[in-house]
């Protein structure tokens, strides 16, 4: 059972990472940044409790505000470039990021450890959860308060004006802003929204893993955060969810083939875009559900 | 003359010719998704497995370079042939992304395959001007890396004349821009897109194996550095003129070797990645963008 | 609601099959010896991962061929084994060895990333018997991750690594006794790999200076670079004795090769402990001759040339510094195990991780494959070595200090 809790909790922030790569895809964008921003949260969380010795909720929630501070900021000169550029940009600031912890050292003594980031070795010792004898259960629990959280405010987003404006921007721009709908609020939030989910998905995996390193969070971090909505799909939040469980499903569930694990997880990618390319819950997918689910309206033809 | 200008002037040099191999991988990034609109991330790692299909052949017969040269470029000319079968041709035209995204898997696949044939060690690669090194006054030159750049602007020139000469650049052009109406005119879309892998294939294969031969090693941890800086290449350079893809490989090489020797290692990437972010936010475009962002 | 109870039954399919590969049926064996192996076997480091477990194998068959292990009650349990891939990645580790301090696997040998090793030594316990902290209780004995000062994150984290301060402090004072005309040393460092960087800045680096040579700086470069001209060419200036390159093979062969280009040629290179692999030999063997690297392993003794010939012909991998530890920590396990009353029933788990814990904590000498190795206070091992030098694409022993 144990494992299982550790389980969910992994899979609660990579759902987050993957919601916060799916609200920017909603604009009609790739962003890489958001591995950058992960980072941030995952440093800034991590040195709050184990440095500063803050509790653990505050800390989460500085992460969170740090990464959608980043967000904001990434997010209006990246509003000039689109597409492939946005992709460089954004990819660009995820290395910046990467490159400052390559080079931050603040280390402090505490106890008889010597904690903090140091530079090329690693963030080492944030040990909240285990030092104040957290279960596996609670663990979980705690992780999936904020992964449920976010779940429910992006489902009413979804149905809200809010969710019809992003996905406007994300379908066309130019009759987005023909309809009075003001491109860079949509934009700039978007990436702000992404930037505060991404860090607290960040901030939890820090004490997850209780070891940060400038390596995890490099561009396989980048492409994996969006590749979870576009596998999984972008019709609905439930999309960013298929995506985690179908990856992680190919790394943990794939584990008896041995070494054939790892040529398999691309083969597979290759498979699933074949039969699915807009994602396994796609727009069209949640149309059909949701007219199943409500009872059906009475039809009507252009001929009647 | 000072340490100081014999150093930058050498660094100066050092990046152009560095910068050469960015320049080869951008140009095919710049032709993949610039001229042709396929997002095709699979690119470098077919050139790196073309290049080590040309090794296997050298480990096989000891035979001579242009031997591995041409076997490296028809094996990438094949990968490429299947990555258009796996990755694009049952593919929806009008959502990009999802070639994107079979692409990234293929990248995954392709550099796992070589992982397992070679259990991740690095290689040995034949190089037949690794050693060649010229004085040009108080600097040193690398031979192989000015070969380098010679072939970057002969592929340029070959591709150059193939997108804007011939009948298969005309339909490939056609396809990209007007995939219907090209049909409509004649065009057979799976031939010309098979074409279309094919040669981007072997330029991939020309490229990794003269990066192949520049490193002196082949390893997979190669693949993604190389997608990367392929990908920043073309988008500096503005995606889809191939000119543009070599300034803005010689460009990133110059500005790492530059921010190196005054900044250090650690800052290197760091200021190459900040005022690579700062240029595309002043110029959206690119160096010799003309269609503002895609 | 029919539809519903399809989307019921979708969703525990789906549950189902997430769960189903996880999900091992404890089999009803009797008086077995759990014993885990975990390593990289997929990417770059894979061919480390493939030696570990061949080594892993290996000694396992063995050691159940010679009659098991004796437990408590006098009986003996065969070892049952198994080998899993963490893939050099944090999150995957962690799940892993999760997964296995869930079940019944009684200790781990492992992993072969230290990007890995150190988040699983942080959600260990940090002190045995601390009831507020929640941390894994399981014995991790790792064979391969050699970061500096890793063991000492927890209590329930041990080490058989070459201990790297005492084999350069012991190169360096012997390259200036056997020249004692060389006077300047000039490092080449990997930034931004731990073990590579903490290696130069607190073991070669150091070494150098107390051996009495002038240490003139170091030259940096990060792991995935392919051209070092620049670094390479502070070297031509400075034309230092002694270069000492602190980088795992891929990034020592371009800089090996770098070299041969611009002409830069030192009285002695040394090398990192890690690159006296053969890794190094296929991708720069000749480039590398004159290499000078002390390592934990190298086949000088009849029993490491038995292993070595074993490992090589029946189980398709190499015994080199690094997988030599598998080898040794088995037989320290095998004898802990018996001395300090290990039941291996299911109902004595926690006891018997307890048990190993302990007993690994109070051996204070074991045999290794090349002698004596001695365990410190703080986890780790101080094993012998050998300083190798690369000779026509091999490895050949240069001194055997033992």
């Amino acid at each position: 059972m144990e494992f299982y809790f550790a389980l969910a909790t992994l899979f609660g922030f990579r759902i987050l990472l993957g919601l916060s790569a799916y609200v920017v895809i909603l604009t009609g964008q790739i962003s890489m940044a958001q591995a950058g921003f992960y980072a941030l949260g995952a440093y800034t969380a991590g040195a709050a409790t184990a440095l500063w010795g803050w509790p653990i909720v505050p800390a989460v929630l500085l992460g969170a505000i740090v990464g959608a501070v980043f967000g904001f900021l990434v997010g209006f000169p990246a509003l000039r470039v689109r597409g492939l550029f946005l992709v460089i940009a954004t990819l660009a600031f995820t290395e910046i990021v990467r490159m400052v912890f390559l080079n931050l050292k603040y280390t402090i003594r505490v106890g008889d450890r010597t904690i903090g980031p140091a530079a090329a070795e690693g963030f080492r010792g944030i040990t909240y959860y285990f030092e104040n004898g957290w279960s596996s259960l609670q663990i979980a629990g705690f992780t999936w308060l904020f992964v449920l959280a976010v779940l429910l405010a992006f489902w009413l987003m979804d149905r809200s004006r809010a969710g019809v404006v992003l996905r406007a921007v994300g379908e066309d721009e130019l009759a987005a802003s023909s309809v009075g709908i003001n491109l860079t609020a949509a934009k700039v939030s978007a990436m702000t929204l992404g930037g505060l989910v991404a860090g607290l998905a960040g901030a939890l995996y820090a004490h997850y893993a209780t070891y940060l390193s400038q390596e995890e969070f490099g561009v396989l971090l980048a492409s994996f955060a969006v590749a979870y909505p576009l596998i999984g799909g972008t019709g609905s939040v439930l999309g960013p969810i298929a995506g985690v469980l179908f990856f992680s499903l190919l790394i943990d569930g794939l584990r008896f083939l041995g070494d054939w694990r790892n040529l398999l997880f691309g083969v597979l990618i290759v498979a699933m875009m074949n039969v699915r390319p807009h994602g396994i819950i796609d727009v069209r997918l949640v149309r059909r559900l949701a007219a199943l689910l409500r009872p059906a309206p009475k039809r009507a033809y252009a001929g009647d | 003359m000072t340490d100081l200008a014999i150093d930058v002037v050498q660094q100066l040099l050092n990046g152009f010719l560095f910068g050469s191999s960015y320049a080869l991988i951008g140009i095919g990034f710049t032709m993949i998704f610039g001229v042709m609109d396929k997002l095709n991330l699979a690119f470098a790692v077919t050139g790196l497995a073309g290049a080590y299909t040309g090794l296997l052949l050298f480990h096989l017969t000891r035979g001579p370079f242009i031997l591995v040269f041409l076997m490296a470029v028809a094996a990438a000319g094949l990968i490429g042939l299947v990555i258009e079968l796996a990755c694009f041709r049952w593919m929806p035209r009008d959502y990009p992304l999802a070639p994107l995204m079979a692409t990234m898997g293929m990248l995954f696949f392709v550099d796992e395959v070589v992982s397992h044939a070679t259990h991740g060690r690095p290689m040995a690669f034949p190089a037949p001007m690794g050693q060649v090194m010229m004085d040009v006054g108080p600097w040193l030159v690398r031979g192989d890396l000015g070969f380098m750049f010679l072939v970057s602007l002969a592929v340029m020139g070959a591709l150059w004349a193939l997108v804007y000469k011939t009948r298969l650049g005309l339909a490939t052009r056609a396809v990209s821009q007007q995939p219907v109406a090209a049909q409509l005119c004649g065009i057979g879309l799976t031939r010309v897109n098979a074409a279309v892998f094919i040669i981007t294939g072997m330029v991939g294969g020309v490229a990794g194996t003269l990066i192949g031969s520049a490193v002196g090693n082949l390893s997979p941890l190669l693949s993604l550095p190389l997608t990367v800086k392929g990908l920043v290449t073309a988008v500096l350079g503005g995606l889809g003129s191939i000119p543009g893809a070599i300034v803005a490989g010689l460009l990133l090489g110059i500005v790492e070797y530059e921010a190196l020797y005054f900044f250090g290692i650690g800052y290197r990437d760091m200021v190459t990645y900040l005022l690579l972010f700062a240029f595309l936010v002043f110029r959206p475009g690119g160096l010799f963008g003309q269609r503002v962002g895609r | 609601m029919k539809v519903l109870a399809r989307v019921a039954l979708f969703t525990i399919i789906v549950v189902g099959l997430v769960a189903a590969p996880l999900w091992e049926p404890v089999a009803a064996q009797e008086r077995v010896l759990k014993v885990a192996g975990v390593g990289a076997m997929s990417g770059v480091i894979r061919g480390f991962g493939i030696n570990s477990k061949a080594v892993f194998d290996m000694v396992v068959d063995e050691i159940n061929k010679a009659g098991g292990v004796r437990l408590a009650d006098g009986t003996r349990a065969k070892i049952v084994g198994t080998f899993l891939d963490e893939r050099c990645n944090a999150e995957e580790g962690i799940s892993v060895v999760r997964k296995l301090a869930s079940e019944d696997w009684l200790v781990l040998i492992g992993p072969t990333c230290s990007n890995v090793a150190e988040p699983l030594f942080g959600i260990l316990q940090r002190k045995v018997g601390d009831a507020g902290d929640s941390g894994l209780q399981f014995p991790i004995f790792t064979d391969t991750a050699i970061k500096p000062g890793l063991a000492k994150i927890s209590e329930w984290a041990f080490r058989n690594v070459p201990h790297e301060p005492t084999m350069y402090n012991h190169l360096f004072k012997w390259l200036k006794e056997k020249h004692p005309n060389l006077k300047t040393v000039y490092g080449g460092v990997e930034t931004d790999f731990a073990h590579s960087n903490s290696n130069w800045f607190t073991s070669m680096k150091n070494a150098a200076t107390a051996a009495g040579f002038e240490v003139l700086g170091e030259e940096k470069w990060l792991l995935n670079d392919t051209e070092f001209s620049t670094q390479v060419g502070k070297w031509r200036r400075a034309k230092p004795d002694i270069i000492a390159i602190s980088s795992h093979p891929f990034t020592t062969c371009g800089v090996l090769r770098e070299m041969k280009r611009q002409g830069v040629k030192p009285k002695v290179m040394a090398g990192l402990t890690s690159t006296a692999t053969l890794e190094t030999m296929a991708g720069c063997g000749p480039e590398a001759e004159g290499l000078i690297i002390p390592t934990g392993f190298a086949p000088v003794t009849p029993e490491a040339k038995r292993v070595a010939d074993i490992v090589a012909k029946q189980y398709k991998g190499n015994v080199d510094l690094h997988s030599a530890a598998v080898y040794e920590n088995m037989y320290v396990l095998k004898k802990v195990i018996e001395t300090s009353g290990v039941e291996a029933k299911p109902t004595t788990l926690a006891q018997d991780r307890k048990r190993i814990r302990d007993g690994l904590a109070k051996v204070t000498e074991f045999d290794g494959l090349l002698g004596k190795i001695k365990r410190l206070d703080d986890r780790e091992s101080v094993k012998p070595y050998v300083f190798a030098v690369a000779k026509n694409s091999d490895w050949a022993v240069l001194f055997d200090p033992r």
